[in-house]
């Protein structure tokens, strides 16, 4: 009989290093739920763009990452990054990718989509930021 | 963050990018990368990401500056050692970096930038040569 569970990691966003540490012990939970080195890159890539977008957008924020195993055996990481910052007045634009007043590529949402299964985005302005983003384990 | 990897190879400039590069970091490293450049009139800068596991768009950005940057010195950016699921990432992220170079490892990019050196060689010999009659 297969058990449903979760773990659950919780980080501060307010710099780099935090973004650093979130990737990186967000990727190691990822392998440890049975994600191979890609999809785990994958999850890495997508925690870091969030909470890059946290420290240059908002300031601060949050970001937790679950890795959820359920009754009938599947699983996935689930990432939330949520923020009080300033909102994002045209979130379809951004989903669109190459809009950016920052200093990347101007793919951080756009590219973040593509890389997990599930992604949205619930956002108002002067209010904050919420990204939920979800990648299934397919073995 | 030490990264102190920056070390003249025939005529190449090898640049190892450590694992976790946070912003003042790839700053710095860029930095750096220029004046190393300067001083050993490099030809070649060969960027190697062997140690790197995770790329994001801020990466992709450092890369392309310095390639940018180096390009303005004369100095060519090159790439080696990407791991298989940076490569995934990168493309599905959509970061492709058209206009740089990559090779498999250093044994590649050794080879690259000799048969460059022999090349230029030949085209310096052709240059400074007497005048045919």
């Amino acid at each position: 009989m297969m058990t449903a569970g979760h773990d659950t990691l919780f980080f501060r966003i307010k710099d780099p290093m935090d973004v650093a540490k979130a990737r990186r012990e967000g990727m190691q939970m990822s392998m440890g739920l049975g994600f191979n080195q890609a999809d785990a890159t994958k999850i890495a890539v997508v925690i870091s763009e969030l909470g890059r977008n946290i420290v240059n957008y908002a300031g601060s924020g949050t970001i937790t990452v679950i890795a959820r195993s359920e009754t009938n055996g599947k699983k996935y990481m689930r990432i939330i990054a949520d923020d009080k910052g300033p909102g994002i007045p045209d979130v379809e634009r951004v989903l669109a990718g190459g809009y950016t007043t920052s200093n990347g590529l101007g793919l951080g949402i756009s590219g973040s989509k593509k890389l997990v299964d599930e992604f949205s985005i619930h956002s108002e302005v002067g209010k904050g930021t919420t990204v939920t983003a979800v990648k299934w384990l397919v073995k | 963050m030490d990264y102190s990897a920056i070390q003249k190879l025939e005529n190449l400039l090898l640049v190892s990018v450590p694992r976790d590069l946070v912003d003042d970091d790839v700053i710095r490293m860029r930095r750096d990368i220029l004046q190393a450049v300067r001083k050993y009139n490099s030809q070649i800068v060969l960027l190697d990401f062997s140690q790197v596991d995770i790329c994001d768009s801020f990466f992709g950005r450092f890369i392309y500056s310095t390639a940018q940057m180096t390009k303005l010195m004369g100095a060519k950016i090159i790439l080696s050692g990407l791991q298989d699921a940076v490569i995934e990432t990168m493309v599905e992220l959509g970061m492709a970096l058209p206009d740089v170079d990559a090779v498999l490892d250093l044994d590649s990019a050794l080879a690259l930038s000799r048969a460059q050196a022999v090349q230029g060689s030949l085209v310096e010999g052709a240059a400074s040569g007497p005048p045919e009659a």
